[in-house]
């Protein structure tokens, strides 16, 4: 796999290749054991022929430590070849999975485009699974045809037309099953779905139950769902109905075939064309050989979804990055000083901006999709359609977007927050520069696991700076109010915290990570009035001398900032203190007070 | 254990879950939702027993070919059994079909029910119990368990109905043969029973186990995904994939000794068929020998064993999906058998209050010990418009929640009480929170769940108050269009909308509002504000202010600190008396640069 950009047909074989031991022993001693399968019948029909029927007792012996031996290793060669093949399949999903994250994590971004994070989520574990399967199914497929393979040598042995009976009848048997049950399946399909919509719609009413208690709609939901429960109901019992009929189809299906080979079989033996024991084992395998063409059946199922799975995980793999890494080398130590020359991205036109190391800038937009272009360039999430954002210097489109997150931390109001505890969270980039290596980017999607650091373990914290960042983020009586302070679990990605405090918690993280250049955007959204002054205060102080830019239109955060920049129409239309602005302009006046 | 897996352990725990049936309370309740279909249940286990024992025929009469094969008797005898052969196979099928769709009809039906009676319940749960499990515990049973109990309704329940039946009526066959077959055929019970028993003992925590990884598997992928900006942007790429690569192997190893365990199981049951055909062919040459049997009744019972091998396999592997089926039936039971929530005083009284609310010496603690509010008293007259201002933490949330009876003070009252209920059934108190939820489906059908019978006129009503009538007629489908999960997607300030859409609607005469326009951003939160007004007019209404201007807009402001109220008074008087308020408007609205707080 050396191209960075698999296809479906890729992945599936690199998921196969990457497994082909496991397959190969597998395949092979999944074949013993349908051998061995198709054996037991033919041993029945002997021991009936030879020791039964001619009350031989030395034969009876022979054949039943024959039937022995054969279970034994039909026995074996099923536990290791299952083993070999289920670990091939968890091993190839659990690589597809892995290498996804990789992707959607890779830091030129673009895998998410379009795609939602549970689909992507989806992805990484079902079609995974899928694709990952298909092993099994190969090795499956295999096997079953050397039982078919055995089977057909030994009855085309016993006889040629009774054989031919079998195994054309077979094959005819499923083809007719399958024939009458397709428009049943079709149906029960589409009725299953509407069933499992039963279990959606109640899933969603248990989401909602805040908002349902808060306008006090219990009855009417529980109204709804319980006719939504009886729609499916009755379009479950259709299709119950259309299974249960088609398992007797099924049924008599195969009966009248046992009656045909054992009618046909029972006149060749009064013939004297075969033996008795031969009819026994002709009608055990007529019996036997529906297993393995059954195999076919679901292991054609398997490869179609695999096959569909595979699309859907090279579509994520392949998906085209946000932006190219760049090779020039980052600048080293960071001044801070950023400037955009001539920016047009997004409802942005021509902006010129410097702003100076160690400064605090503020920037109040009056469009809010101004403030997010404007927070994606200097992010390198996107590259601007026209001029420059630069780094000291060096534009960032020559940078590789990793090393641009080292420089620039660009901190999202929605920011997410992580499972762990309160105090994981807020550490979490405190180790990052030199710690952990970033990834070289044109590794291929399917890389080795090898090279994933595996601890994440034992924190080098520069000491003091976690409990400044949480100070000065109001993040402190957070964690006073908690029963276990910063060491309380964060769950459900922060909902177990109010809006609020999840903001701040962010913010505290953002503050801790210490890059040399920090852009915010609306931090307190979420806050009270009281603490976000206080919090303006503390961004302030611990950000003493570093670059700091605030994307906001709160007027605390405006006020405390040493220049604030007013960007309308997507220009910037004046530069000055948050005071003088609130003098000058009503655009400002509008945007930031109202 | 390292120390990151140590933690994920520990996170799972840590919850306090909600309640989980025993076997009694399952059993208990199973009978009463059975009893109105007795008869159809008598019904289908008839049907099935018949169909089974229809069957059951197919193998003495091949024996019989086989005597007439070994006595040489004429070509033309074998017609009349292979005829025979033909019209057990159709009987078969017909009766099966029929036992089929009677139990699946039952099951359904008992199923249908049991889904029914737990969203009920689940609906009318205490606000406070569930969030004390996390909500996470009551998605999981509603998604989690009720399709895996559908799942063993529909697909293991007729299967293992279908092969204990074959089990049981093919031993009493062996019997009606000879009895010393049975005898042969039951040396493999001995070994069989033990596997099964090692088997459950093993697999059933195992399989727990296993659930648990998948589930931290999935929740880790949604965090990392999810996140996937933020984790970029900090840099915490090689973290996360090495968070999802140590669950997603935790997951496989465990998945793995799930597959070893199976396949050890599987090799103890060869043994056993091995143990019984050996047993019964032996047990044919001695019987055939001895002239007690002939050759066509040995065949016969070897077939029979042979046949056994699928139903007993199949019946022992469904064991385990029983098991798992009965777990999660327990935690559905628990549920749905829970005594319904009522307060007191009793509901369905329509209570008399004159739509003021009055709070009296309240005091609220969530955990003992660590009490949030202190004596707190707070009067809002009818038509009255209250913000609520004050630092996080300093009991503003939890108040509103007192008086929108979500929880129940510790000391003091709130009046009117949770129950209280309008004539017409419609709640006295309404809450919006913060909470963004969209219920899926056309978005008629959501903003219906507030006011049933409303009209499509009333509804436009309702969104043109909150100035969303624009954007919903502008929908794909206008009000028809299907939003919220996998429809068609909404913004914040638009979801925050609707939820003032469903409060006009409910229209109570009392609103309590809480963080409504926390998370629309600036811009936004100036639309919403307008929206919110609008929705509040003619009503009580207490707001949890964030932005000043709410404040600034009400009646009467309330500050709030370490749990109790500090002061009370209009915006002008309060701005005017100098004290906190005064100094948050100022620090607000921009006239100082940085207060001291």
């Amino acid at each position: 796999m050396g191209a960075s950009d698999p296809s479906g047909r890729d992945v599936l074989r690199g998921a196969i290749r990457g497994q082909r031991r496991g397959v190969a022993v597998g395949s092979l001693l999944g074949a013993g054991h349908q051998a061995g399968e198709a054996s037991v019948p033919v041993l029945i029909g002997v021991v009936i022929d030879q020791a039964v029927g001619k009350g031989d007792l030395s034969a009876l012996l022979l054949w039943l430590a024959v039937l022995a031996v054969v279970y034994v290793g039909l026995s074996f060669s099923f536990r290791f070849g299952a083993r070999a093949g289920e670990r091939a399949a968890e091993q190839a999903g659990h690589k597809l999975r892995v290498a996804l994250v990789r992707r959607v994590l890779d830091a030129g971004g673009g895998a998410e485009n379009g795609r939602l994070p549970g689909a992507l989520a989806t992805i990484a574990t079902e079609d995974a699974k899928r694709v990952g399967v298909v092993n099994m199914a190969v090795m499956s497929g295999v096997a079953a045809l050397t039982g078919l393979l055995v089977g057909a040598v030994v009855l085309l042995r016993i006889s040629v037309p009774l054989g031919l009976i079998v195994l054309l009848g077979t094959p005819v048997l499923l083809w007719l099953g399958h024939l009458l049950s397709k428009p049943l399946e079709h149906r029960s399909e589409a009725e299953q779905e509407r069933a499992s919509h039963a279990s959606g719609v109640a899933a969603d009413l248990v989401a909602g139950l805040r908002v349902l208690k808060g306008i006090g709609a219990e009855a009417a939901a529980v109204d709804r769902y319980r006719r939504t429960s009886r729609d499916s109901l009755v379009a479950t019992l259709r299709a119950a109905r259309a299974e249960a009929l088609q398992s007797g189809m099924v049924l008599a299906l195969t009966g009248g075939f046992i009656a045909v080979v054992a009618l046909v079989g029972g006149r060749l033996a009064i013939a004297g064309d075969i033996t008795l024991g031969e009819l026994v084992s002709a009608v055990g395998l007529a019996l036997f050989l529906l297993g393995p063409l059954e195999v076919f059946s679901w292991v054609n199922a398997d490869l179609a979804q695999g096959r569909a799975s595979a699309a859907r995980i090279a579509g994520v793999l392949a998906a085209p990055r946000d932006v190219a890494p760049g090779g020039a080398p980052p600048p080293a130590p960071v001044r801070g000083a950023v400037r955009l020359r001539g920016v047009s991205h997004g409802g942005l036109r021509e902006i010129d901006l410097d702003v100076r190391p160690g400064e605090v800038l503020g920037v109040a937009a009056t469009d809010p999709a101004d403030a997010a272009a404007l927070l994606r360039c200097l992010g390198r999430q996107a590259d601007p359609d026209a001029g420059a954002v630069e780094l000291d210097g060096v534009p960032l489109r020559e940078l590789d977007p990793a090393d641009v997150r080292m420089a620039i931390l660009v901190a999202d109001h929605d920011a997410d927050l992580f499972e762990g505890t309160l105090r994981d969270n807020i550490t979490a980039a405190l180790d990052t520069p030199g710690r952990t290596a970033p990834d070289a980017p044109e590794r291929t999607a399917l890389g080795d696991l090898e090279r994933i650091d595996p601890a994440g373990t034992g924190r080098t914290a520069v000491p003091g700076r976690e409990e400044d960042a949480m100070r000065a983020a109001g993040v402190e009586e957070i964690a006073r109010a908690l029963a276990r302070g910063a060491d309380t679990a964060v769950t459900e990605r922060g909902r177990s915290l109010s809006g609020g405090q999840r903001q701040r918690v962010a913010l505290a993280r953002a503050l801790a990570a210490d890059r040399p250049v920090l852009v915010v955007h609306d931090p307190t959204t979420a806050v009270d009035a009281v603490t976000e002054a206080r919090i303006a205060a503390g961004i302030r102080e611990i950000r003493r001398g570093r670059t700091t830019i605030l994307v906001t239109t709160s007027p605390s955060l405006l006020a405390m900032a040493d220049r604030v920049v007013l960007l309308d129409q997507g220009r910037i239309v004046d530069t000055a203190s948050h005071a003088d602005l609130v003098q000058r302009h009503t655009a400002y006046r509008t945007a930031v007070l109202a | 254990m390292t120390r990151p897996e140590a933690q994920d352990r520990a996170q799972d725990q840590d919850r306090e879950l909600l309640p989980t049936a025993t076997s009694r309370e399952t059993r208990a309740f199973l009978r009463v939702l059975v009893r109105p279909h007795r008869t159809l249940a008598a019904a289908g286990f008839t049907v099935m027993v018949g169909a089974t024992a229809v069957g059951l025929v197919t193998q003495p009469l091949l024996g019989h070919m086989v005597d007439l094969v070994a006595t040489h008797a004429p070509v033309a005898a074998l017609t009349l059994p292979a005829v025979l052969l033909v019209l057990v196979a159709v009987a078969q099928g017909v009766s099966t079909s029929l036992g089929l769709s009677l139990i699946s009809r039952l099951g359904e039906t008992v199923l249908a029910r049991l889904r029914e009676r737990f969203v009920e319940r689940a609906l009318r749960l205490p606000l406070g119990q569930v969030e004390k499990a996390g909500s996470g515990d009551l998605t999981a049973r509603v998604t989690g368990d009720v399709s895996q109990v559908a799942d063993a309704v529909r697909t293991a329940l007729p299967e293992l109905a279908r092969s204990v039946l074959a089990i049981v009526l093919t031993l009493g066959a062996l019997a009606v043969i000879d009895w010393r077959f049975l005898l042969a055929a039951l040396l493999a019970v001995p070994i069989q029973a033990h596997t099964a028993r090692w088997y459950v003992r093993n697999a059933v925590p195992l399989y727990a186990r296993e659930r648990v990884a998948a589930g931290a598997q999935q929740q880790q992928l949604l965090d990392s995904i999810g996140g996937a900006g933020t984790v970029r942007a900090f840099r915490l790429e090689a973290e996360h994939t090495g968070r999802v690569t140590r669950r997603s192997q935790a997951a496989v190893d465990l998945t793995m000794q799930g597959v070893r365990l199976v396949l050890r199981f599987y090799s103890r049951l060869h043994l056993a068929e091995y143990t019984g055909l050996a047993a019964v062919l032996v047990a044919g040459f001695f019987l055939v020998r001895s002239g007690s049997a002939t050759i066509g009744a040995a065949t016969a019972a070897a077939l029979y064993f042979h046949s056994l091998f699928a139903p007993i396999n199949s019946a022992l592997v469904l064991m385990d999906d029983a098991q798992t089926a009965l777990a999660g039936l327990a935690r559905l039971v628990g549920v749905a058998a829970a005594r319904p929530y009522e307060s007191t005083p009793a509901a369905g009284e329509p209570q008399k209050t004159d739509n003021a609310v009055t709070v009296r010496g309240v005091g609220h603690a969530y955990e003992p010990g660590r009490p949030v509010l202190h004596d707190v008293d707070l009067v809002l007259r009818a038509g009255e418009r209250v913000a609520l201002v004050g630092a996080s933490g300093a009991g503003k949330t939890t108040l509103a929640k007192l008086i929108a009876g979500i929880h129940h003070p510790t000391t003091g009252s709130v009046h009117p009480p949770v129950a209280a209920r309008r004539g017409d059934g419609g709640r006295e108190v309404a809450l919006v929170t913060q909470e963004l939820h969209v219920f899926a489906g056309p978005l008629a059908d959501d903003l219906r769940l507030a006011r049933p019978g409303a009209t499509d006129d009333d509804l436009c009503a309702a969104l043109d108050l909150v100035d969303a009538l624009t954007w919903a007629e502008a929908l794909p489908d206008g009000l028809l269009t299907v939003v919220g999960e996998g429809g068609h997607r909404l913004t914040a300030a638009q979801v925050q909308q609707l939820a003032l859409a469903r409060l006009v609607l409910a229209d109570p005469p009392i609103a309590v509002l809480d963080e409504a326009t926390a998370e629309a951003g600036s811009t936004g939160a100036r639309v919403l504000e307008k929206a919110t007004e609008r929705a509040i007019e003619g009503r009580t209404a207490l707001i949890v202010a964030h932005r000043l201007t709410q404040a600034a807009t009400a009646d009467r402001v309330v500050v709030m600190d370490g749990g109790r109220i500090v002061e009370s008074g209009t915006h002008d008087e309060l701005r005017a008396a100098g004290g906190p308020y005064a100094a948050l408007w100022e620090a607000w609205s921009g006239t100082r640069s940085t207060p001291r707080t």
